[in-house]
């Protein structure tokens, strides 16, 4: 069976203030090492159980993962290798924070096998950097990106956010057109949530946090899906566009809904119909890895139905949408037999379109992907 | 426990206390039962796991509202204390009135620091109106911020009553008990009655219990009543055996007789609730006496308003939880209805806004309905240019503004204790409310009384939560019906995508229809969530639009990122948004929010 690798880096120089992911700001260095020592441990434990398995993706996610010296980039690279059956033409993805690359880094990750580099600009204009609370600014952005080219990357995507604090549909398309003329092979757009726990959070509750409105919103994601197409970008996802067969294939197994292996504190593995998450605080993580415990919080079996809700509202993500031959296949029963009166009320108010292959999200019901998916979960 | 005894009627003493909310009044009643011996502190404590076990048994709660306590006093002499419990609120000073009806004297409670309040005043009224015995109490007193002589002041400004007179108390701390009881059998006098008449006892309040049935509360004024006799009620002639008798000390206890003077409940097969009216008289079938007790007015619900189930499905469900309310609830007042926007449901009256908010409340939890309740109104008398006289409480069956010929709409008396400092902030809110300046007096320098007519419509909705911001919390209010009087007022009705939801039609007064038409569909603006396409909003007099908004269609309802992990919490987060909105109400295609319904008026 074919499986996803993620791994979670959770420490970051600075914590953004938009930030709800699970990434602490980083005391000492010694916390890098212990949690390394921790992720082998988890690494280990899978070894033999995943032998069979063939990794086909791998991605290291964070918190900033480039937080970490090349040379420990690499070692876990080449454990991994050694403790898992990873496919020659995997895809190796590593998020990358603009302010922590240098040329010695960018040579060591690729020549631990990393081919694919995502970096965290966010936006290219200097003040929206600023309160977004980011490390670095457009200068040190281009300067990584060429940097990474120079040294051989071949995938490069680049991380926009919209929808930022006193930002313009404007504003929007300035940073959109810088991005673009570094011709990244692929482009990841956010708009910006703000989440509880966060900065902005609690900003917003004061009433201190301008938003652009839905109007807004809507102007500046539908400015952008067209600008991106007409520069040959494939809107593949809802929130990604690619390049000549650029897509992102770890990303795909997620909503593809296929099966995945999460490693490292607060990561999620769906396998065997189990999804299940791992500590997220990564005291406690290694704390039950040094117990000699798999370091799982919390989990759940999923039904039959649940499973076919969430591939559903999955793969409508997608452009490719959700294809009855592979539903049948997969849930042993058809689509259109289930949820033929959710499916056809969608397609009559616009949002949905079915063809013989399958169903997918109209332009409209990109927009409102939500209400869509409201309509198939219980 | 004290021993159970009989004593002369000369040895009885019916009493209730009142007081203003939070002063006291349960504290009070609690030392009386320990003092008596009628609960012991270690009773106390398991009472209150009985409450547990029995809460099936309803009856618990109220079986303590008339307890009896035996006391032996200084002097040697034993009495029956009979206390009778009134509810503090003032929805329910009807309530309290027929309490006091019961009762010869009257313990009145005013807190030490707080000092006298606008109930203090409505309750010294009540209890003058009934010819009751009122024993002065100052609670509290243990209160760092307490000032008895301040309050001692007070109540001589607003009554009759002497310094002297003044029992300083604490009842937390038990100071004052004993004399409480001294004065009780000293000052109160014992009812009057004869044993040898035929039997008169009057009813004061009923209860429904799933396992006994009505249970009626009474005070025998003459005669004796037993198990076994036939008795009936003096207003029909259907006659009924009595099965038991009793007495709550505080649980229910069987005895073999309630004589003259004694306050205790009748069981007795009755069928119906309303076959026993609080304020009937109840007589011996075999021996009838033709002299029925002074009763009570028949209560008349003042607030009403409608209650639809969100799922059509449940109004049957809906109907039994009514039904069943109405049983120990005979103030409430109900009948079906059908609205075109809402469907089926009940046009529901009540004796003020708390006690909807009770029932709403009761039927919510205890009965576990989703229920859409529409903006509370008042009764209005129309006289149509025909001479037809219609009694309207609810908007959409107010008749067409060409057939009108008279309104008139319910007024009240309002008295409001203020702190002086306030009575600019009050004088500018009862403006703006129609009300009208009737008196103002000092009861000391600080503290003013000031009286208000105003029409009750426009204090029934957030009159009291205004009060209470402008004076943070010092004013209290008290209000009575003063009767009808005419008024200009206009219907105003509510489309929503061109169809009208008669549910959010309202009456209101002519000068104020345009600017309350404006800020409804601004409010229902922000309300009610953008739907797939634009929804315009209109607020019309007799067809004629006065307002007008659109909910613009929504646009943008969609999650960036998702991935790994993301989706189980996303798939969670779409099945609480989808259970939110289930709990909408859909008129039409527009799917309207709950609040829409009640909220958009305390504007």
């Amino acid at each position: 069976m074919k499986l996803g690798l993620y791994l979670h880096f959770p420490f970051c120089l600075s914590k953004c203030p938009y930030c709800d992911f699970n990434s602490y700001q980083l005391k000492e260095d010694n916390q890098i090492t212990s949690y390394i020592s921790a992720l082998y441990q988890e690494i280990n434990a899978y070894s033999q159980k995943l032998k069979k398995n063939n990794i086909t993706t791998i991605y290291l996610g964070g918190g900033t993962p480039t937080i970490l010296s090349g040379v420990q980039i690499y070692s876990i690279l080449e454990f991994c290798r050694d403790k898992f059956n990873i496919d020659k033409n995997a895809e190796i993805t590593i998020e990358a924070n603009p302010g922590t690359l240098d040329s010695e880094k960018l040579k060591l990750i690729i020549e631990s096998g990393i081919n694919r580099l995502s970096l965290g600009a966010q936006s290219f204009n200097n003040v929206f950097l600023k309160i977004l609370g980011r490390i670095h600014n457009t200068k040190s952005i281009i300067d990584s990106y060429f940097l990474a080219r120079e040294i051989g990357f071949s995938n490069i995507n680049i991380d926009i956010m919209f929808a930022l604090p006193g930002q313009t549909s404007e504003d929007l398309q300035a940073t959109l057109k810088k991005a673009i003329s570094l011709k990244p092979d692929h482009l990841s757009l956010y708009n910006l949530t703000v989440k509880p726990g966060t900065e902005y959070y609690k900003k917003y509750k004061k009433g201190k946090l301008r938003l652009p409105n839905e109007d807004e919103e809507f102007e500046m994601y539908n400015w952008a899906m067209h600008f991106l197409k007409e520069n040959n970008f494939e809107h593949y996802e809802i929130a990604n566009f690619a390049r000549s067969n650029k897509r992102s294939e770890h990303n795909l197994l997620y909503w593809q809904n296929k099966p995945y292996l999460g490693i490292g504190a607060g990561a999620f593995s769906f396998i065997r119909g189990y999804r299940y998450m791992n500590y997220e605080n990564p005291v406690s993580y290694i704390k039950e890895i040094m117990k000699g415990k798999l370091p799982i919080d919390n989990g759940e079996k999923l039904s039959l139905r649940k499973r076919m809700i969430e591939t559903i509202i999955l793969g409508l993500r997608t452009k490719d949408g959700v294809g009855y031959k592979q539903f049948k296949t997969r849930f042993g029963v058809s689509l259109s037999d289930i949820f033929s009166e959710t499916i056809n009320k969608l397609v009559n108010l616009g949002l949905l379109q079915k063809d013989n292959y399958r169903i997918k999200l109209t332009k409209k019901g990109i927009f409102l992907a939500n209400t869509v998916f409201r309509e198939f979960v219980d | 426990m004290s021993k159970d005894y009989h004593c002369s009627i000369e040895n009885i003493r019916n009493f209730s206390i009142i007081a203003h909310i939070d002063h006291g009044k349960s504290t009070i009643a609690d030392r009386l039962l320990e003092f008596t011996g009628t609960i012991s502190e270690r009773e106390k404590r398991e009472q209150i796991l009985d409450d547990m076990d029995l809460e099936r048994e309803k009856g618990i709660t109220i079986k303590s509202k008339a307890v009896r306590l035996y006391y032996q006093s200084k002097d040697g002499k034993k009495y029956i204390l009979n206390l009778i419990d009134t509810p503090g609120h003032v929805d329910f000073s009807y309530e309290v009135s027929r309490s006091l009806a019961a009762c010869e004297g009257a313990l009145l409670i005013v807190d030490a620091s707080q000092g006298v309040q606008a109930q203090t005043i409505a309750n010294i009224n009540l209890a003058l109106k009934s010819n009751l015995k009122i024993i002065p109490i100052i609670n509290k007193i243990d209160l760092t911020s307490a000032n008895p002589d301040r309050v001692i002041q007070e109540v001589k400004s607003i009554s009759e009553i002497k310094e002297e007179e003044i029992i300083l108390a604490s009842a937390k701390e038990g100071i004052g008990t004993s004399d409480i009881l001294e004065e009780i059998v000293n000052k109160i006098p014992p009812p009057k009655g004869n044993s040898n008449l035929p039997l008169r006892a009057l009813i004061f309040d009923s209860v429904y219990n799933s396992y006994k049935g009505t249970i009626v509360y009474v005070k025998v004024v003459d005669g004796v009543i037993k198990p076994g006799m036939v008795i009936q009620t003096m207003s029909n002639n259907i006659k009924y055996e009595v099965v038991e008798i009793g007495i709550f000390r505080p649980k229910m206890q069987p005895i073999k007789k309630l004589t003259a003077g004694e306050v205790g409940y009748i069981i007795a097969g009755f069928k119906n609730i309303k076959d026993t009216q609080v304020g009937d008289t109840i007589i011996d079938a075999s021996n009838p006496s033709q002299e029925s007790l002074p009763g009570y007015k028949k209560v008349t619900p003042l607030v009403f308003c409608s209650i639809y189930p969100i799922d059509n499905k449940e109004y049957e469900n809906l109907k039994i939880a009514i039904e069943k309310l109405k049983l120990n609830d005979s103030s409430l007042f109900s009948e079906a209805e059908t609205s075109e926007a809402l469907g089926f449901g009940f046009r529901c009256g009540f004796l003020g806004l708390l006690h909807m908010e009770i029932i709403q409340e009761r039927l919510e939890r205890e009965y576990d309905l989703g229920l859409i309740a529409t903006t509370p109104s008042v009764m209005y008398q129309v006289t149509k240019k025909n001479g037809e006289k219609l009694k309207i409480s609810n908007p959409s069956s107010f008749p067409s503004k060409n057939d009108i010929g008279k309104i008139e709409e319910p007024y009240v008396k309002v008295n409001i204790i203020t702190p002086s400092k306030c009575v600019g902030g009050i004088m500018e809110l009862v403006q703006v409310r129609r009300g009208s300046f009737k008196n103002m007096e000092y009861i000391d320098e600080k503290i003013l009384r000031l009286d208000y007519e105003l029409p009750l419509n426009e204090i029934i909705l957030d009159f009291y939560d205004k009060l209470k911001s402008i004076s943070s919390g010092y004013a209290s209010l008290d209000y009575e019906i003063i009767g009808y009087q005419p008024s200009e007022l206009e219907k105003v009705d509510i489309l929503v995508n061109h169809q009208l939801v008669d549910a959010l039609s309202f009456i209101v007064h002519k000068d104020k229809a345009y600017t309350r038409g404006r800020k409804i569909v601004e409010k229902l603006k922000e309300i009610i969530p953008r739907q797939m396409y634009e929804v315009p909003l209109q607020a019309t007099i007799e067809s004629k639009i006065i307002a007008r908004e659109t909910i613009k269609a929504l646009k943008k309802d969609v999650t960036a990122k998702c991935y790994g992990g993301d989706i189980t919490r996303k798939r969670k987060l779409l099945e609480k948004q989808k259970a939110g909105k289930k709990r909408m109400k859909k008129v039409g295609k527009v799917e309207i929010p709950q609040e829409a319904f009640l909220g958009i008026l305390k504007i």
